[in-house]
């Protein structure tokens, strides 16, 4: 069943054990952002923080909506213990289905409207996030609004942004993401400036949609309803063309500016790192704030895994490639995006290996802008899933020499990857490497070596055998 | 009192002494902290260059941030913006202030 807002979603994850209200009085600068960031790194529960310095108790922060596996299992309305793979499965399934939105002429998220002078984001709890940002990111675990004027395209995608003055905001969509092909194509053409909602404090489906890599011109809004199975509820901005979630806690209405910039950054990223991105974003006019009565301001105090980035992009990030290496013809298996490879890193398993086929997968993953970096190619016996068992493939199949395959590009590398020095993060030139950890597929059977494991090394009647009497051996329960 | 105030550049040599636009946020404690100005100031690596001054605090752009302070006397407020396109390079366009 979906959940009809945050407040919702909050009160299920309270019942399943999965958050902790925090009742004492938390610094928004940099307190807040540390005691969520050592709880990420516990794997611990959602914290909702409920007195925050400088504001009155009406303004709660929410960190870490989905930063657990079993909470997203929760926001997709299955058991808390479905396994990741499932998990998987249960997204797979759902993500091409649309239901279109319903539109509203009311909405919770107008319960309070600023407007002209009276806007002042400073009213809104924005936090300071990790010492050493360029600001406070009042935008982080959000959905970007756009519209493109000419086609019935509105995109949602997930950009940060921080507050700049009482009525302006920066922010830094990658120069390569879906918001900037917007601008370049559709406003800056035109000096016209690009309408923009900030919304913040949904519930867990419509962000991790905002984070899922849809193609250019499809509405996220459909498929949001079609993943939460019922109709996401949109209201008209107060101030711009543009539609919102109507039960969102939090909405900044706006303008991307098409000649004025100002500083974002630099910021704690889902790299795990604060690796040099500043000073190339852009600046957003306010042209209005509405919110709830007592908003919640949903936060991922981004950085080393897990967080709400590295768990619910594993999953948007991992069912979207599947899909389009099949697109591509390729024998995939499964694809699996570690958390902890912050969607650097991706496990590829595939039907029938060879040089020719990770090659292909190179090849996707390089064919547009390139997020990812590292790609591991395993055999189908390989569950892809399951890191011990990469980790030995990719140790002893890889070919030092042949099985390593490495694509450079220029201009349309991820500029939040560490390892790129100052100069190629700023070109958004990159490489990116596929390993090729399957067994050549011109080797004869015969010749390829025997995987040493229980399963592929016994005959099938010793293998019965022993499992029937492993508890006699005195070894516990048969497993 | 002085007030204090932190710049980020991309490398501290970027950042020169004498006149300069910069953009500075206000450090002091309260629910505006960090509010952002844009400013043509004087800038001195001595701390106590300007009695009437305030503290600048430099960051690079990573975050990292550098242990001196520098002086600052701030000599007008400009609108916080630059003239520039979305994802042009902040400091390039600066340099035409």
């Amino acid at each position: 069943m979906a959940f009809n807002d945050l407040r919702e979603y909050i009160a299920a994850i309270e019942k399943s054990g999965d958050l902790v209200r925090v009742k004492r009085e938390v610094d928004w600068d940099m307190e807040l952002g540390a005691i969520s960031r050592r709880n990420f790194e516990q794997s611990g529960p959602a914290l909702l923080f409920e007195k925050i310095k400088d504001y009155s108790s009406e303004y709660k922060i929410l960190n870490g909506p989905v930063a657990t596996w079993r909470r997203v299992a929760i926001a997709m309305g299955l058991s808390p213990d479905t396994s990741v793979r499932e998990i998987y499965a249960a997204y797979e399934q759902r993500r091409d289905k649309k239901i279109a939105p319903t539109v509203v002429q009311s909405a919770p998220c107008q319960e309070n409207v600023m407007t002209g002078s009276q806007i002042d984001i400073y009213k809104l709890p924005a936090p300071m996030v990790h010492d050493g940002d360029g600001g406070r990111y009042i935008a982080t675990w959000d959905i970007i609004v756009t519209k493109d004027p000419e086609a019935d395209w509105t995109n949602w995608g997930m950009y940060r942004f921080m507050t700049h003055t009482q009525n302006m905001v920066t922010g830094w969509p990658q120069a390569t993401s879906q918001l900037a092909l917007m601008m370049k194509e559709k406003y800056l053409p035109r000096k016209k400036p690009m309408p923009v909602a900030i919304v913040i404090g949904c519930e867990p489906l419509c962000h991790m949609v905002a984070t899922d890599p849809y193609r250019p011109g499809e509405n996220e809004a459909d498929y949001a309803g079609g993943l939460r199975g019922a109709s996401v509820e949109l209201i008209q901005c107060k101030t711009q063309d543009l539609m919102v979630p109507a039960q969102a806690e939090i909405v900044i209405e706006g303008e991307v500016l098409p000649d004025r910039i100002a500083l974002d950054g630099p910021f704690g990223e889902y790299p795990g790192y604060r690796s040099g991105t500043m000073g190339e974003g852009v600046l957003v006019q306010i042209t209005g704030i509405t919110h709830r009565k007592d908003p919640i301001l949903t936060l991922t105090t981004l950085g080393v895994p897990p967080d709400d980035s590295s768990i619910a992009a594993s999953l948007t990030a991992g069912v979207a490639m599947k899909r389009g290496l099949k697109r591509r013809g390729i024998p995939v298996k499964e694809v699996y995006v570690p958390p902890a490879g912050v969607t650097h890193l991706i496990v590829v398993s595939v039907e029938r290996g060879g040089n020719r086929v990770a090659r292909q997968v190179l090849d996707y993953f390089t064919a547009r802008r390139v997020m990812v970096s590292k790609v591991i190619v395993v055999d189908s016996d390989i569950d892809a899933f399951d890191m011990d068992q990469v980790t030995h493939a990719f140790a002893t199949k890889c070919h030092p020499g042949r099985g390593i395959t490495v694509e450079h590009y220029e201009g349309r590398a991820n500029a939040l990857t560490p390892c790129y020095d100052a100069d190629e993060r700023r070109k958004l030139n990159g490489a990116s490497v596929v390993f090729d950890a399957t067994w050549p597929d011109d080797w004869e059977p015969e010749g390829i070596p025997v995987k040493s494991s229980f399963a592929t090394t016994y005959p099938e009647a010793i293998k019965q055998k022993v499992l029937a009497q492993w508890q006699s051996y005195g070894l516990g329960a048969k497993r | 009192m002085k007030k204090e105030y932190v710049t980020f550049v991309r490398r501290l040599r970027d950042l020169n002494e004498g006149k300069e636009v910069l953009f500075i946020k206000d450090l002091t404690p309260g629910p505006r902290k960090y509010d952002t100005k844009l400013v043509r100031a004087n800038l001195s690596r001595q701390a106590d260059k300007f009695p009437d001054g305030d503290v600048l605090w430099i960051r690079s752009e990573t975050g990292y941030l550098h242990a001196e302070p520098w002086a600052i006397k701030v000599i007008e407020e400009l609108p916080p913006y630059v003239p520039g396109q979305p994802w042009q390079d902040l400091f390039v366009a600066m340099k035409q202030l």
